[in-house]
């Protein structure tokens, strides 16, 4: 679209430029475009090929492609010895890590977006800078404090530091959305008797939809690749996380089973990639409007 | 029925004095839950690290008072002095080479007529992938004997060099693993800046005569500064804070050549249990991040959120 309204006033001023212009022009999207595709799919699907290999075939093969496709790779991680609790663990902590957030940040946003009340700004200020503060460099006091708490190796430690974390920027995202509904909607469903939960609920909340979902999906996202937490946190093998365990399989590997590294790998990153599948469209929206940032 | 009708207007006025009673504490009672978490767990962390970095604490976890010893100890290390300079060398890279991408593809993704939804959809799967399995990703294309790169490079008759072994390649693949990651999120926030552009601007300027770069400089640019400061946040704190990535891609090696502030912050404070020194680290992580932010956000973005929420 833009590249017709773009060339079209140009190809009228400069006729005999308009051939070999428009060849350009699609070499100047094509080429860009191919690089985009190759750099964001390489990584993943050879991966996803190397999987697929028998397990000494990385090492004897020249050929990209593997030569009998095989999932006994797959089998042997849902397999493995404490695949199904490192699943587990990861999506009770995503789910509790979601949940809680959300929820938190869906009254905090409600607050900022429909109150005007002292220290407002202040308020809205202190909410917003732990999100500029890595989370990677509160691991050292962190540590040090839930050892004191005697909470390290416990799902508590994971769920009130991942819920900390997620609230900054799931607040960030609804104020936006809160803020952008005219009062004259909500007040006019206050005036059916609506109390402040149900004016959330059946109001508020609908229409700001898809903020919920992209800071829901965004609070997913958090819990479910976190690593410095986990890793500082927690030490017992039964109480780690996919992205721990896949940190630590290369040294639990006697000799590596580069298929099966792989397998792991995907099995990772698969359930949030269907996620976002899913998604995709509310979530692509939200941070191309600018909502999140 | 009557007596309902009655009786509703005394009790409209009564829940209404009581409204007006607690509009004074209603907001805070939103507001307050999330900020005893956020502050209770962040906060906590980022006084404690203040103090633990006044600290010594030895074997038995007993702390006694330093001052700024464990400061001087650590800026006087080498070690230190290494990872700052690597780290610095590793964001520069890392937001040159983001940010041209960037732009590049959100060019290129605003430019697509065809599928561009899809593209675009495309374009951000690498934001959903794990550092660590991002990290694992990368090195699997990069290991010298049955790696994606040497497969290419060894079948076109080109050397295949060991990636991860020579410090100053393997320094090269963690800036492209971080860009990989980093990448798709600064990608769409400059293509939501270009989508809000007026068409009729460009079409103005190529009836003009002007060229695509002047177009691009001299419209295209100013017009997207926001955003153009939103991504820079972005792709500067991602880099800064780069921890997953270079763990489970180079561990910090060879020979410390990616062992950035955070890595090296890990090792201090976890393996060589010097909590001390580690917090130290932390405290100038955290002095470089917030800087740097404030600094964007006062260029760029604050101005523009405020304005919007009080419209």
């Amino acid at each position: 679209m833009s590249m017709a309204n773009t060339s079209s006033p140009r190809s009228r001023n400069r006729p005999v430029r308009d051939w070999s212009g428009r060849i350009g022009r699609t070499a100047l999207i094509g080429l860009p475009l191919a690089v985009l595709v190759i750099w964001t799919v390489t990584p993943i699907l050879w991966a996803v090929l190397a999987s697929l290999k028998e397990p000494l075939e990385i090492y004897e093969s020249t050929s990209l492609l593997p030569e009998n496709p095989t999932l006994d790779a797959y089998r042997k991680v849902l397999a493995m010895d404490g695949f199904g609790r490192w699943l587990f663990n990861s999506a009770l902590v995503t789910v509790v890590a979601t949940a809680v957030p959300l929820t938190i940040s869906i009254l905090a946003a409600y607050g900022f977006a429909r109150y005007a009340f002292r220290f407002r700004h202040v308020l809205l200020l202190l909410y917003l800078v732990p999100r500029i503060i890595p989370r990677v460099s509160l691991i050292v006091p962190l540590n040090s404090l839930m050892s004191d708490l005697g909470l390290i190796n416990t799902y508590w430690v994971l769920f009130i530091t991942y819920s900390a974390s997620a609230i900054p920027l799931a607040t960030w995202i609804l104020v936006g959305f809160f803020a952008s509904i005219p009062r004259e909607i909500e007040d006019a469903a206050t005036i059916d008797a609506a109390n402040m939960y149900n004016r959330l609920r059946r109001v508020m909340i609908p229409i700001a939809w898809p903020g919920v979902v992209t800071a829901g999906v965004l609070c997913v996202r958090e819990a479910w690749n976190e690593f410095a937490f986990v890793l500082a946190l927690v030490n017992e093998t039964t109480m780690r996380t996919l992205p721990y365990q896949l940190y630590v399989l290369k040294d639990a590997m006697g000799v590596q089973d580069y298929a099966v590294y792989n397998a792991f790998t995907i099995l990772t990153i698969l359930p949030l990639l269907l996620v976002y599948l899913l998604l995709e469209r509310r979530v692509v929206d939200s941070i191309v409007s600018g909502s999140v940032k | 029925m009557t007596s309902l009708n009655d009786t509703q207007p005394a009790r409209r006025t009564r829940s209404d004095r009581i409204a007006d009673m607690s509009e004074g504490v209603t907001p805070y009672l939103f507001v307050v839950p999330g900020l005893l978490l956020v502050f209770g767990i962040l906060g906590y962390a980022v006084v404690g690290g203040a103090i633990l970095s006044l600290n010594e604490t030895d074997m038995f976890l007993n702390q006694t008072y330093v001052g700024l010893k464990n400061y001087q100890s650590v800026f006087a290390d080498p070690r230190f002095l290494n990872a700052l300079w690597r780290t610095l060398l590793f964001v520069v890279m890392s937001i040159v080479l983001g940010i041209v991408m960037s732009m590049v593809f959100a060019l290129t993704l605003y430019r697509v007529t065809r599928g561009r939804r899809f593209f675009r959809g495309l374009s951000l799967v690498p934001y959903f992938v794990s550092g660590v399995a991002a990290a694992v990703m990368f090195r699997f294309i990069f290991t010298t004997s049955g790696g994606f790169a040497n497969a290419v490079l060894g079948t076109l008759g080109l050397p295949t060099p060991s990636w991860l072994g020579d410090p100053a390649l393997a320094f090269l693949v963690a800036v492209l693993a971080n860009c990989w990651f980093m990448v798709p999120f600064a990608t769409l926030i400059l293509l939501g800046g270009l989508q809000t552009i007026d068409r009729e601007i460009y079409d103005s300027a190529s009836i003009d005569g002007a060229s695509d770069f002047a177009v691009f400089r001299r419209i295209t640019l100013p017009l997207i500064k926001p955003m153009m400061g939103v991504s820079l946040i972005w792709v500067t704190y991602i880099s800064f804070s780069t921890f997953d990535i270079i763990l489970a891609l180079t561990a910090g090696g060879p020979q410390r050549a990616t062992e950035l502030l955070s890595i090296y912050m890990f090792e201090v404070a976890f393996l060589e249990l010097n909590f001390g020194a580690g917090s130290v680290l932390m405290m100038v992580l955290l002095a470089f991040n917030t800087a740097l932010s404030i600094l964007y956000l006062k260029v760029f973005v604050l101005g523009d959120r405020r304005r919007k929420l009080e419209q």
